[in-house]
C-alpha cells in the first residue's frame, strides 16, 4: 500500500486497528471526534467494536473491564474528557491492566477552547489521577509519528501492564499529512494469559488471575506501590526517546520543545541558520520517561549559554527541563496557551532577545 | 483549456477531500481573471483549516467572504449566517459555497433550498483518490448518493484533487486524473477540472489531461509553513 493523505485523528484510528486493537470506547469531543467518526466506518469492517459511552467516566471503566478481560483496547478524548477519565486510569494503573489513552489537547483550563494546546503536560506526565502512579507518555510531532507511536503503544502497555498515553496537541489530530502504515510495525501477540481474567481454556497453569486495586493491608499496599515504582524506573531505563536537532553545531541557545510546537521551532532554527546563528533543539518523544540526560548533555555543551523551553502551555515542560539542567545554565520559558501557536517570527524575536 | 465555471457553485465531497483549498483557489483564480467573486464558509463540521483563515487575503483581493460573526468563529457550534441565503438570492458572477464534508456537512444545504429555487447552480463533488474512502469508484458513487440524499440536491460535476500535499508528484496527478475519468464514466458526471500544485504546472503535459486545470496555491498551512504568495493587483 502506498502513502495516503490522512488527518491525524483518522491515522490514529487506523494505526490502532493495525496494532490489533479492535475494541474502542469513546465519547466525542473536539478536536478528536474524527477518531470515532473514522472507526465507526472501519471497525465493523474488521469485526471490531466501537461503543460510545454515556460519559468519559463510563468510558474509562469500559476500558478497564475490557483490558482486565485481556482485550487490546483504547480510547481517545481531549483535555476535559481526559480529566473525567483520570479516575478510571488510576484504577487501571493499580490493577496493572494495559490500555492506550489518546489525548488530543485543546486549550484550557475549564471548558477552554477547541484550538491546539499542550496544556495537559503536567497532568499526563506526573500521574494523571489520584494515588501514586505514572503513565508512559509519547508525544508525536507528525501524523506519521502519531501512527508509529500508536502502534508502539499497545505492546508497551502490555510489556509494563500499564496505561500508555499518546499526547498530541489539536494540530496533530486535525492536520492532514501523507502517511504509510509500515509492515514492520506489526504488533506482537498479547501476553494476556499471564494476567487477564480471560478464562482457563488457554492457560498452561492452574493459577487463577486476579485483577484488583484494593489493598487494605498497609504493608501489602506499600509492597504493591514499590513494585509499581520499579516498573516506572524500568521505563526510565529502557523507553526514553528524543530527537536531537542541529546539536552538532556550536549553538548558543538550546531549545527544548515537543509535538507540533517543535516543528515551528525547526522553521525558526532554519531561518536563524541563514542569518548565521546556530540554535540546538532537543525534542522529547517520550514525555514520561523524560529524556533528562539528553537535555542536560546538550545544555552543558561549551557553546551553550542558555536553555529555553518553548511550549503551548504556561510553563509546564520547563519544570522538567530545570529539574535536569540543575542550575548549570539559565533556563527560561516561552510560549502561548490559548489556541494560538507561537509563530516562527515570534520565536526568532525571542531567541534574539535572549542573546 | 479554460475553467468556465460561473454562477452559483456548491463545493461538496468526502471529509478531507480538499474542498476548502479548492474553493479558495477557485475564488482566487476567478477574481484574478477579473470576475466579481463571493464565497461562503458553510463548513459546520470541521474545526480547523477553514475558509476563515484567508479572511485577510480575500479582503485584499476584494473577494466578498461570508463567515459567522467574529465572536463565534471558534465556537464549535453549527452557525449558519442568514447572509448566505441573501448571497444566493443575489449571486455575483461567481458565488462559491464551501460546504462541510460528507453527508453530515451537506445536510445544511437542504435549509437553503428556498434560496436556491429557480436558480441555476452547479454542485461539484471534490475527490482525492489518495484519501481513505475515496480510493474506489464505488466509494465515490456512494458518497455522491449520500450527499444528494442529505442535501436534497443533485451533484452535477466532479473535481479531481489528487494530492499528498507537499509530497504530490506528477504521477499521482495523472493517475488521479485517470481515476476521475473512471468515476466520471460510471456516474455520467462531467469531470469539470483537476487541480495541480502551482509549482508543478510547468511539468504537466496538458495533452495528457482531458479537462481544465486549476493551479493550487496552497493557503491552508500549518503554523510552521507559509501560504503560497498570491499576487494582489491594485
Amino acid at each position: 500500500m502506498g502513502k495516503v493523505l490522512m488527518k491525524g485523528n483518522e491515522a490514529i484510528g487506523e494505526a490502532a486497528i493495525r496494532a490489533g486493537c479492535l475494541n474502542y470506547f469513546a465519547y466525542p469531543i473536539t478536536p478528536q471526534s474524527e477518531v470515532a467518526e473514522y472507526l465507526t466506518h472501519r471497525l465493523p469492517e474488521e469485526g471490531g467494536v466501537f461503543l460510545q459511552g454515556e460519559s468519559e467516566v463510563a468510558v474509562s471503566y469500559m476500558i478497564f473491564g475490557a483490558a482486565a478481560a485481556g482485550a487490546r483496547v483504547f480510547t481517545t478524548s481531549s483535555s476535559p474528557g481526559i480529566s473525567l477519565m483520570s479516575e478510571g486510569i488510576s484504577y487501571i494503573a493499580s490493577a496493572q491492566c494495559p490500555a492506550v489513552f489518546v489525548n488530543i489537547m485543546r486549550g484550557g483550563p475549564g471548558l477552554g477552547g477547541i484550538l491546539p494546546s499542550q496544556a495537559d503536560y503536567l497532568q499526563a506526565t506526573k500521574g494523571i489521577g489520584h494515588g501514586d502512579f505514572r503513565m508512559l507518555v509519547m508525544a508525536p510531532a507528525s501524523v506519521q509519528e502519531a501512527v508509529e507511536m500508536t502502534m508502539a503503544a499497545f505492546p508497551l502497555a502490555e510489556k509494563y501492564r500499564n496505561p500508555v498515553m499518546i499526547l498530541g496537541d489539536g494540530l496533530i489530530g486535525q492536520m492532514m499529512e501523507p502517511v504509510d502504515f509500515p509492515e514492520h510495525l506489526k504488533t506482537p501477540p498479547s501476553n494476556k494469559n499471564a494476567w487477564a481474567t480471560n478464562g482457563m481454556d488457554t492457560r498452561q497453569s492452574e493459577a487463577r488471575n486476579l485483577v484488583k486495586s484494593l489493598y487494605l493491608d498497609p504493608e501489602q499496599l506499600n509492597q504493591h506501590n514499590l513494585m509499581l515504582k520499579a516498573k516506572y524506573e524500568q521505563m526510565e531505563a529502557e523507553e526514553v526517546k528524543a530527537e536531537a536537532y542541529n546539536v552538532d553545531k556550536d549553538y548558543k541557545i538550546l531549545i527544548v520543545s515537543y509535538g507540533t510546537m517543535s516543528r515551528v521551532c525547526k522553521t525558526a532554527i532554519m531561518q536563524l541558520k541563514q542569518e548565521g546563528l546556530e540554535i540546538g533543539l532537543i525534542r522529547p518523544q517520550t514525555l514520561f520517561p523524560f529524556p533528562g540526560e539528553m537535555v542536560l548533555q546538550a545544555a552543558t555543551k561549551d557553546s551553550c549559554q542558555a536553555v529555553v523551553s518553548i511550549e503551548m502551555s504556561m510553563g509546564q515542560l520547563v519544570e522538567d527541563v530545570e529539574r535536569y539542567v540543575k542550575g548549570q545554565r539559565p533556563v527560561s520559558w516561552f510560549g502561548k496557551c490559548g489556541g494560538e501557536v507561537p509563530t516562527p517570527e515570534e520565536i526568532i524575536d525571542h531567541i534574539k532577545a535572549m542573546l | 483549456m479554460e475553467i468556465k465555471l460561473s454562477g452559483i457553485i456548491l463545493i461538496v465531497g468526502n471529509y478531507g477531500s480538499g474542498k476548502t483549498e479548492v474553493a479558495i483557489n477557485l475564488a482566487i483564480g476567478s477574481r484574478t481573471s477579473g470576475k466579481d467573486v463571493q464565497i461562503a464558509d458553510l463548513d459546520l463540521v470541521n474545526p480547523y483549516f477553514r475558509t476563515r483563515e484567508v479572511k485577510d487575503l480575500f479582503s485584499d483581493l476584494s473577494i466578498n467572504i461570508v463567515l459567522p460573526p467574529d465572536q463565534y468563529l471558534n465556537a464549535d457550534l453549527p452557525i449558519l449566517s442568514p447572509a448566505v441565503a441573501g448571497m444566493l438570492r443575489n449571486p455575483q458572477e461567481v458565488t462559491l459555497i464551501d460546504v462541510g464534508g460528507d453527508d453530515a456537512g451537506a445536510i445544511v444545504l437542504a435549509s437553503l433550498a428556498d434560496a436556491l429555487t429557480d436558480k441555476n447552480y452547479r454542485m461539484l463533488q471534490v475527490v482525492n483518490p489518495l484519501r481513505p474512502f475515496n480510493d474506489s469508484v464505488e466509494g465515490c458513487l456512494a458518497m455522491r448518493s449520500k450527499i444528494e440524499t442529505a442535501s436534497k440536491m443533485q451533484v452535477n460535476g466532479l473535481i479531481g484533487n489528487a494530492n499528498l500535499i507537499n509530497e504530490t508528484n506528477i504521477e499521482m496527478i495523472y493517475s488521479g486524473h485517470d481515476f476521475l475519468k473512471d468515476v466520471s464514466q460510471a456516474s455520467s458526471l462531467p469531470l469539470e477540472l483537476i487541480t495541480v500544485p502551482a509549482h508543478l504546472m510547468p511539468e504537466i503535459d496538458t495533452a495528457r489531461v482531458s479537462c481544465p486545470i486549476l493551479p493550487i496555491k496552497r493557503q491552508l498551512v500549518p503554523p510552521w509553513e507559509k501560504p503560497v504568495p498570491v499576487a494582489i493587483k491594485p
